[in-house]
Parts: structure tokens; sequence; C-alpha cells
């Protein structure tokens, strides 16, 4: 058996300690230094990593505080990033400036975009990344990122004070407790797990103890780590990942302040050698060529397609199922199946429920210079050897040795409807919960959160509004609108079906949508970027102008274009728009047969492919921004923050509808009609409620209109509701 | 006021204003006596003087002033002349008596508002229109059962099914597997939807013919009695000729209530080739209105079976060769043998392939009461019968929503661009949802994990 007891999943590790400069990270040796910063963010996954990104680029004297500095960066589960619905959130993520699209540009071996024929709002970008390059990008970014400083520690507890009163919240978060820490020293710079045993060695040093951080906001980005459990079969040990401590005083310290916490179980495939494998019996997947970047500012990737690896395909077969149905009695993660969710993230579950099918296992490389096979569909936590067993009745890894074995994690979450939009909480002002914590799955999920936490914790000390993207405006805004208004009892994972305006929120356009409002409200992107996305944004304005401006008949199109199925019977004009729309044309085409003007707009590939993404889709965006319009409405109609649904007497509301509000506590009207079980009724009486309280608000605020003075910030911005 | 917080809390109750948003909010009907204001049409249905509408709950006075404005609620239990005019657009409606009874001193205790309206359909419909929010519209839609509760809930599920199809495609097409021919799959399902669909709305335009009248075409050879036909349907005093003027757009197309029916009957041209090119026309209109005819009457003369142009007419009109394929599917038609007191005692010439029919005397009034009576049967099915349907309004929102529909799934496959595609799908389940509900994501999700094996 294994003993997991601190078994690093270092895989190569990648930064030694000596490599950092000191300057930004506090070394285990040394004392916290300055104890008093703007922002804390704990946890150095891709949610903390992001977080910590975003709230040093508002300008926040940022803090990281992480188990340990060599895991920032790290990809515990699949090599690979994006894909439908996750692509779409990190060029989101990438248009506020964040890290994770321009990392994987740097670091991915094998780029692909999904859905190529399915249309345009749904490409999905995705990319197998290598490990050990993403881990050093990133850590080399967030090293170097000014006003954001490093340190390794584990938080026991949050230092806790008298809430603001013009704030809700029963109290404010002023700092964390650091609790004594072990950590595993490193095998050695290059520790692969070449065999089974260096899983077993683990060597730990104490680094920190008792000392208080002192906090304007905090992040919170656990991850798995609030009382996680890792599970091989019967045997369970608390980690929070394979080799790392989980955190067991936060997740009571939590609890004690009255947040309801729900469990949640996840899990990963078992690792293979890449030399064990037949790939010649396999059918292999070739990158695109060219590979297309993840983030607007980059025109290409760091490597070229034809220097990029394959993937390969496999399936499972009949011996498969076997070996899962023998075994369910060894099998505990699998047996505690209380409330799973409605997918099928591991292969037990697949057999269970689809049985005699035959299920797809991607093999997928880990890294460049990596040994390592991923095997994606393979989850699985059956006892290590019964899943050796069973990967080697799979064809094509017929003698393949099994590295490292799968696992399943079970963890606790906090029920998402206890935060707002901007992920504060509504119990602990200033403490702000982004990635696993709030039940999502999924490391662009993750990064979405990191990034709008960071940001908002950085907001909230500068005293500024928060920043809040709408669900007509982004993934981003689909995403925190479901978390915080339905919550979720299944890892939350993107799909573009949760989007209902798929073709208004696509991965090109990603900029146009939230750059200029991260550059104005908040901050947090650069001049570069920005001056980028205007570029953009006038050079397509420009050009659907003058496409519009051309017209000819459809005969004389049909000469300039015969490639083009025009009909020539249609009598109106034709805009070069509306031919623009047909499938088999595209800008060149066009500039080809109209030099002057359209020339000029074929020089930029994407200028030119987004010309032609939104002829696409113009006759249908018109009619969806006026659902958007409609939605939006509502949305500006907001609900106070400090109601207490539970006793409001003014308003007629069930008893049950009113758990549910004091519950959620929407923030609009928009919100508030989409929490299940609430009313039409309950939303009339409510809309009632809101137009009195504004109007009496209104004739409050004439008053102290002749005494400028008064009206400071917080006043304003009660006026807004 | 009333009005603009009605439509702004529909539009908040329904959540964001996708097609498929329709269960985000998952809201339930208001509890009984939670203060929703009802209302209806309280006389009877059909052509009549005066038409009652009374709404009941909270909300009646605001729709009372609303409907009024400018003036001032009446004073209560006191008939007073109002102008009606829509809240909204500002057009005027009728001139009606209004009468407010506030609660708890009414019928219901509630407050009560009462609207005596001029009885044509068109005034009634308007008001009612005028008086349906949003909000008490998705409570009557949510009521919905019967034979097209189960027809729009059948749909409803058809479309969810075929819509998670598309959309697992587009979200999980390309990492994992799903099976071969589910795109293929749901383009049928779609095909046979539209197909049901668009058989539903012809069939479906009896609520329009309650409120305008069934088209009853009389046809025959010449001389079969068409004429007399008509003059003894329109003059039996059971049915009621109307007496207004200019109501008749033709002279040969009378309004009348058969049976309790509204119809408009024609007479048409007798149907024979040749002659003169004024004969001709008379026939060709006569030909075009029996393809538009909810109901044909065909006439023959009973003692006249064997000429030429009544076999002519058995062949062509009663029996046509085509009569079987689903497009004539709709269409009604009764057979009239004519002058059965010219018969002899044994009956007619026995036909052997004479189609069911009915033999009457215009001349004598036998075997009138008979026809009466298959005319009520026919016409109840052309008309929808209102004891027993779903409420005219809500038909014509229903008619509304299918039409969304309809006109949504031919979009789908137009363009191989499949997120077009599932737009399409979404608004057409989104057309659907106003009348059953459902079709939101979660529902959808619900599905694809069900049906496929996804994830990671």
């Amino acid at each position: 058996m294994f003993s997991l007891r601190g078994c690093g999943l270092c895989v190569a590790a990648s930064l030694s300690k000596k490599h950092l400069p000191l300057a930004r990270f506090i070394g285990d040796s040394a004392a916290p230094v300055a104890a008093n910063f703007d922002v804390v963010v704990i946890g150095g996954g891709h949610a903390g990593a992001e977080a910590a990104a975003a709230a040093a680029r508002c300008g926040s004297r940022t803090l990281l505080l992480t188990h340990r500095v060599d895991t920032i960066g790290q990809m515990s589960c699949n090599p690979s990033f994006g894909g439908i619905g996750k692509g779409h959130l990190m060029r989101e993520v990438d248009a506020l400036d964040g890290l994770c699209s321009r990392i994987c540009d740097q670091s991915g071996v094998h780029y692909k975009v999904l859905n190529r024929r399915k249309g345009p709002a749904v490409w999905g970008l995705r990319a197998q990344i290598d490990r050990k390059l993403y881990k050093q990008n990133m850590q080399k970014e967030i090293l170097n990122t000014p006003l954001l400083t490093v340190q390794e520690g584990a938080v026991e507890d949050l230092v806790l004070t008298e809430p603001e009163p013009e704030h809700t919240g029963k109290c404010r978060v002023s700092g964390v407790v650091l609790g004594p820490t072990f950590v595993p020293t490193f095998l050695s710079s290059h520790s692969q797990f070449s065999s089974l045993q260096a899983l077993r060695a683990s060597y730990f040093i104490l680094i920190a103890d008792g000392s208080t951080v002192h906090a304007e906001s905090v992040v919170l980005t656990t991850g798995t780590f609030l009382r996680g459990v890792i599970v091989i079969g019967l045997e369970t040990h608390p980690a929070g990942r394979l080799g790392d401590q989980p955190s067991i005083g936060l997740a009571q310290t939590l609890e004690k302040l009255g947040f309801v916490v729900g469990r949640l179980k996840t899990g990963t495939p078992p690792r293979i050698a890449k030399e064990s494998v037949n790939f010649s019996i396999l059918n292999k997947q070739t990158p695109d060529n060219p590979s297309i970047p993840f983030s607007f500012i980059n025109e290409t990737v760091w490597i070229k397609p034809e220097d990029q690896l394959p993937c390969y395909l496999t399936h499972t077969n009949p011996r498969v199922d076997e070996i899962v149905l023998e075994n369910l009695h060894l099998n505990s993660h699998i047996k505690e199946t209380t409330r799973g969710p409605r997918y099928c993230p591991s292969i037990e579950s697949k057999v269970l429920r689809f049985p005699n099918r035959l299920h797809q296992v991607w093999l997928e490389p880990e890294g460049m210079d990596s040994d390592l096979i991923y095997p994606q569909g393979l989850s699985v936590t059956l006892p290590a050897e019964l899943q050796e067993k069973m990967i080697t009745c799979i064809k094509g890894l017929e003698k393949a040795k099994m590295i490292q074995p799968g696992y399943g994690v079970q963890y606790d979450y906090l029920d998402p409807r206890q935060i707002t939009p901007s992920l504060e909480t509504h119990l602990v002002q200033r403490l702000f919960f982004a990635g696993q914590i709030n039940g999502t799955t999924g490391y662009e999920e993750a990064a979405a959160q990191g990034v709008i936490a960071g940001i908002n914790a950085s907001l909230r000390v500068k005293r500024k509004p928060p920043f809040v993207v709408s669900r007509t405006e982004g993934y981003i805004g689909v995403l925190i609108d479901d978390l915080t208004t339905l919550g979720t009892n299944e890892p939350y994972r993107m799909f573009t079906s949760r989007a209902e305006f798929r073709l208004s929120l696509r991965p090109d356009n990603a900029d146009s949508r939230l750059t200029f409002r991260g550059y104005k409200e908040v901050g947090c992107v650069s001049q570069q970027r920005y001056e980028r996305a205007s570029w953009m944004k006038s050079s397509l304005e420009e050009g659907i102008s003058v496409l519009k401006s051309i017209e000819f008949s459809s005969s004389k199109w049909k000469k300039l274009i015969p490639e083009a199925s025009i009909s020539i019977g249609k009598s109106l004009p034709l805009r070069a728009l509306d031919v623009l729309k047909y499938e088999e044309v595209d800008m060149k085409l066009l500039a080809k047969a109209i030099p002057e003007p359209l020339k000029k707009y074929i020089k930029c590939r994407e200028l030119a492919e987004r010309l032609k993404i939104e002829a696409t889709y113009e006759s249908v965006l018109f009619h969806q921004q006026q659902q958007i319009n409609e939605v939006q409405q509502d949305e500006a109609l907001q609900l106070p923050k400090d109601l207490d649904y539970l006793t409001l007497r003014d308003v007629s509301l069930s008893y049950e509808v009113r758990e549910k509000l004091h519950f959620s506590r929407p923030e609009t009207i928009g919100a508030a009609s989409r929490i299940p079980g609430v009313t039409p009724a309950a939303i009339i009486n409510l809309l009632r409620f809101v137009k009195t309280t504004q109007q009496r608000q209104m004739a409050m605020n004439e008053l102290p209109k002749a005494n400028q003075s008064l009206c400071d910030t917080e006043s304003l911005e009660e006026r807004q509701l | 006021m009333w009005r603009v917080l009605w439509t702004l809390v529909a539009r908040a109750a329904r959540g964001p204003r996708s097609p498929r948003s329709c269960t985000r909010q998952g809201s339930g009907a208001p509890a009984p006596g939670s203060g929703a204001t009802i209302f209806a049409l309280s006389s009877g249905q059909g052509r009549c003087g005066i038409a009652v509408i009374r709404t009941s709950g909270p909300s009646s006075g605001h729709a009372l002033r609303s409907l009024t404005a400018p003036r001032d609620l009446p004073p209560a239990r006191s008939a007073c002349l109002r102008l009606l005019s829509h809240p909204r657009s500002g057009e005027p409606l009728d001139h009606a008596l209004v009468l407010w009874f506030p609660g708890p001193q009414s019928f219901t205790g509630e407050d009560c508002a009462e609207f005596h309206v001029h009885g044509g359909p068109a005034v009634v419909s308007g008001v009612l229109q005028a008086l349906e929010t949003e909000a008490q519209r998705r409570q009557a839609l949510r009521q919905l059962d019967g034979e097209l509760g189960h027809l729009c809930h059948g749909w409803a599920k058809t479309l969810t099914k075929a819509l998670a199809h598309v959309e697992a495609y587009i979200d999980f097409g390309e990492d994992d597997n799903l099976e071969e021919g589910v795109l293929e799959q749901a383009d049928s399902q779609v095909r046979e939807l539209e197909l049901a669909l668009s058989a539903h709305l012809r069939d479906a335009r009896r609520g329009q013919r309650l409120r305008s009248g069934a088209h009853v075409v009389v046809a025959g050879p010449p001389n079969a009695g068409k004429s007399s036909l008509v003059n003894v349907l329109s003059r039996k005093p059971v049915s009621i000729v109307s007496p207004e003027p200019g109501t008749t757009r033709d002279v040969l197309e009378t309004p009348v209530d058969l049976a309790g029916f509204p119809a408009l009957l024609s007479d048409t041209a007798g149907l024979r080739e040749g002659v003169g090119p004024v004969e001709q026309e008379g026939v060709r209109r006569a030909r075009e209105r029996l393809e538009q005819a909810d109901l044909i009457l065909a006439v023959l003369d009973a003692s006249d079976l064997g000429s030429p142009s009544s076999c002519n007419f058995l062949d062509t009109v009663v029996a046509p060769p085509g009569a079987g394929s689903p497009s004539e599917n709709s269409r009604r038609l009764l057979l009239v043998l004519n002058k059965s007191d010219l018969l002899p005692p044994g009956g007619p010439d026995p036909r052997p392939d004479l189609p069911p029919h009915l033999l009457l005397s215009c001349l004598t009034g036998e075997g009138l009461d008979g026809l009466l009576e298959a005319l009520r049967k026919e016409l109840a099915e052309v008309c929808g019968d209102p004891s027993t349907g779903p409420p005219l309004l809500t038909r014509a929102r229903h008619q509304h929503h299918l039409q969304g529909c309809l006109d949504a799934l031919r979009h789908y496959k137009q363009t191989k661009d499949l997120a077009l595609a599932a737009e399409a799908l979404r608004l057409a389940r989104g057309h659907l949802g106003r009348i059953t509900g459902g079709g939101g994501t979660e529902e959808v999700l619900d599905i694809i994990f069900r049906d496929f094996c996804v994830g990671k």
C-alpha cells in the first residue's frame, strides 16, 4: 500500500527556493516582515494566484499566504486548460488582465480549438499544458508582480473585529492568525516519481506559528483543503491534495461563525509511465496549425505547431466494467455516494450509470520532458493494485506501468448563497471566498472567481463600489450569479448551455465586454491591453460601417464572388455585411473582390476573423440585445443590503420566501426573481417596497443637499440604492 | 401605475428574458388568497347585446382606474358611463357602464369591478386583453389542463429533449463520447414537432372562428336546393338571422347563429363546368370558397343522384381522389340529400358508394332537426366547445406562442452554425415555456446528464 502522509506531489519540483527573489518571498526561516497588508489572500492555487495578482494590479499591498511556494501554479488534476465554456472563462479572465491565459500561451504543448465547425460563439480554446512550465511561469509572474508579497504559512484562524455600521455582516475580518505548519522538505531538486518508493519519503520542518498578519480584506481560496480527505480504496487520509496537509482549524472557525458547510467530492486518475504505453495502435490527435493563443495580447504561442505533442484516444471495454463492478465493496469513495453529481466524474460512476458501453480515455502528455501520461476519463478510487489491473486491460495500455494511483478527495465547501456577487461573505465583512470553497470545480472556474475576489477585496479597501459582472456581460457573471442565487450541490462546472446570451458572450469579444470596465472602473488592466482593446473596438466599428455601406445587386455580387451561393433572384441590393454572412465567404475573399476599401481589414488576422463573426450573428444579436436590456433593467432595481427579511413587516411575504431571501440575500430584483421558490407575488411586493423606500430615501436626501460636506462617498452609495 | 407595476413584476418574475429562463425562478402559483386579482367574462360566450366582465382582487381598483383614466373611481355600487381605453396605448375600447364594489361588501368579499361593455367580440376581447397582465396570464396558463395542456406538455417535453441533445452536442460533442446520431435524432424530432405544430395551428383557427364565425359553405350542383337551404337555416326560429346591416361582406354571405355558434353562411354558384365567362367566374369563386371553408354543406338533389352533374359533384367535392391525404384531413363536410319529399317511399336510389348523408326536405322541413344537431356537433368541433375547452383568451395566447414556437423551429437547421441552430430551439422552447413553463437550464442539464455519459 501507499503511505500517503506527506507524499509531496511536486512531480518535478520546479523552482528551488534559492532562485526566488528574496525581496518578494518571505522564506521558511524568516519571521513575517511587514505584518500589515491591504489584502491577504490565503491559498496559492488557481483562484488564490489570480486573486493576489488582481488585488496587486488594482494597487493594493497584497500578501499571498500559501502552504508552500513551490506549489503555486500547480495543476493538481488534468494537464490541460480551457475547453468549451471554460475557454470562454479564460478569455474573460484575460480581458481583465488575469494571468492564466497568458501563462498558458507560454506553457502549452498541444493547442486545439474545440467546436471549430459548430460556430464561433461556442468555440472552445483548449491546450494541453506542460505542468512544470506552467508552474515555473506562474511563479515567475507572481513573484515579479509589484506590490505582491508571498509567504509560506498556514492560516489557523481569522482576526475579527466590530463590524462597520454602514455595511451588513455581524463582524469584520481584520487579519489572520498563522498556525504551526509543517512542510515537507524537497526530496531532491528534481524528485520525480521514478518508483513508488519515493512516495513514502517524508520530512517536515516547522516554519511559522501564532503570529498575526493584519489585513484590510481577506480572500479565502482554500480549494479542497478544508477538512480535505483523500480516498484510495478503503483507505482515507486527511490531506488537501496528495502530499499536502488539510486545513482543519480554519474549517472550524468558519463553522463557528455560522457558515453553512457542505461536502463535495472529486477525483483524479492514475498517472502512467509514458514509455510503457503502446501508442502505435491508438488514434492520434494532432494540434491545430496555426495555434490560436488564449490571450488577447498574444498573436502567437511560444511553440510551433510542429514541435507540439500529440494526444491519443483509447476506450474502455467490458473487462474494465467487470473489475469496477466486482470490487465495489473495496471502494469507499463510491460506496459513500449519498448525493453524487449528475454527471460522471469517475470511471466507477460511468460504469454504474451507463453499463455495457465503451468509454473514451484520452491519453494526454503531462509536459515536454515529462515521463507521465494522464489518462483523462479514468478517474478512479479503487485500491491501487486493482487500478493497475484495470489499466492494463485497456487497448494500448496492456503493459502500462502505473506511477501514481488515482484518488478521490472529499472536502468542505461553503454554500455559495452566503456570498454576494462581489464574492464577499454576508456574515463577515471584508471576507471574500473564491474557487472550490464555493463549490466549483476546474482551474478556469477558480481563476475567474479569483480575479473577481481580488478586484473586490481591493475595491473594498479603497471604499469603492464593488465590481460585479452581470450574467448578460460574461460567463463570469453566469458563474457567480448561478452560485450566489441558486447555490450548488455538485461541483459546479461551466457549460455554454448555462449562458442565456450565448451568442453575445463569445470568446472573440470578451475584451469589448470587460477590458474597458476593468480599466476604467477598477484599474486592473494594463495600459497596453487597454490600448489594444480600444484599437480593436474602433477598427471593428469602422469595419462594420464600411461593410454596411457597400451595396450591390445580387447578380453583381455573384460575379464578384462566384464562390458564394448567392441567389440572384433577389431584387434588393445586398450589403457587403450580408455577403459576409455566407458560410463560404470570409474577409479575405471580400477584400479580394473589393480591395478598396476592404484590404486594410485583412492585415490583422484577429480583426478579419472578428468582422466575419460579427456579420454571422448580426441579425440575432439585435434581438438578443433587447432581451439583455430587459434583464439589465431588473438588475438595476437594487434591494437594500440591510433588509431583514425575517422580520420585515411592511412586505407581505410567506415564511418560506422570507427564509430563501434571507439566506441568499439577492442584491437586485433580477437576482431575487431567479431564486427558486420566490413567487411572482413576492416579487411584486418586494418591488413595491423598493419603490417606496426609494421615494423615502429621495425625500430624505433632499435635506443634506444644502450641506454638501455631508455628502461623502458612503451616503452617495446609499443613495444609489 | 398598475400596468407599469405589473409589467415590471412580470418581467422580474420571468427572470432573464431568455427563451429558456422560465424555470430559473421556479416559482409556483401564488397561494390562494395571497392577493392575486382575477378577471373573466361573466356573461355567456358568443354574440350578445351587452357583455359583463368582472374582476375580483386587490388590483381591481387599479384596473378600473387604469382603464377609465384620467377619471377617478366611480362612487361605490353605482353605475357610471365611462370611456374605456387601453392603459398603455390609450386606444379607445368602448363606452361602457362601470361599477365599483369595494370589498368586503362585494360578491367575493374582495374589491370587485364590473365592466358592462357592448357585446361585440372585438370589444370584449379588447377589454379582456387590456385587463390581462403578464402575471395573470402565467397563472391562467399554469392551470392549463385538458387536451391542449397534454398536447403542449408533450411538445414541450420533446422540444426540451431535442434542445438538451443539441446542447450536449455543443458542450460535450468533442471531449466526451456521445452516441452516434445524436444530432440527426434531434433534427428529426424537431421536424416532427414542426409538422405537429403546424397541423395544430391550422386546426386551432377554432378560437378565431368562435370570435368571428365559422365559414360554412353551401355547395352543390345547380338546382340542388342550396339557396333554399340557406333560407331555411337563416329563417328557422332556433337560429337568429343577424339583423345588422353592413356586416354581410358579400351579398351571398349571411352571418347566422347556428345552434349557439356564430357562423358565416355562404351560398355558392352551382358547380358546373363550361357556359359563359360570368358563370365561370362564379364557379372559380365557389371553388375558392370551398377551399377556405371550415364546414361544407354539400347539397344534392335526392331525386337526381344519377345525373352527370350530381355524379361529378360527388366525385370532385364530396369524395375527391386526394381526400385521404393529410392536407385534406381537417376538411369537414356534411352531405345533405335535399328534396326528400320527391322520393318514393322506399328511399333514394340505392347507390352503394354513397357516403354518410342526411335526408332533408327544405319544402316540408322534414329532417331539419337532424341537420341542426349534426351542424351543432360539427361546429362544436370547428369552434371548440366553450363549455369544455380552455377559455377563449388563453387560446388566443396559446396560438400566439405556438406560432412563435413554429416560426423559431423553422429557423433551426437553416444554418450550419450550431450555436445559431440551438438559439432557434431555445427561442422555440421559450415560447412553449410561456404556455407550459419549464425548459430552464437545470432541466436541460438534467436531461443531458441522464441521457449521456459526460463529465470527467
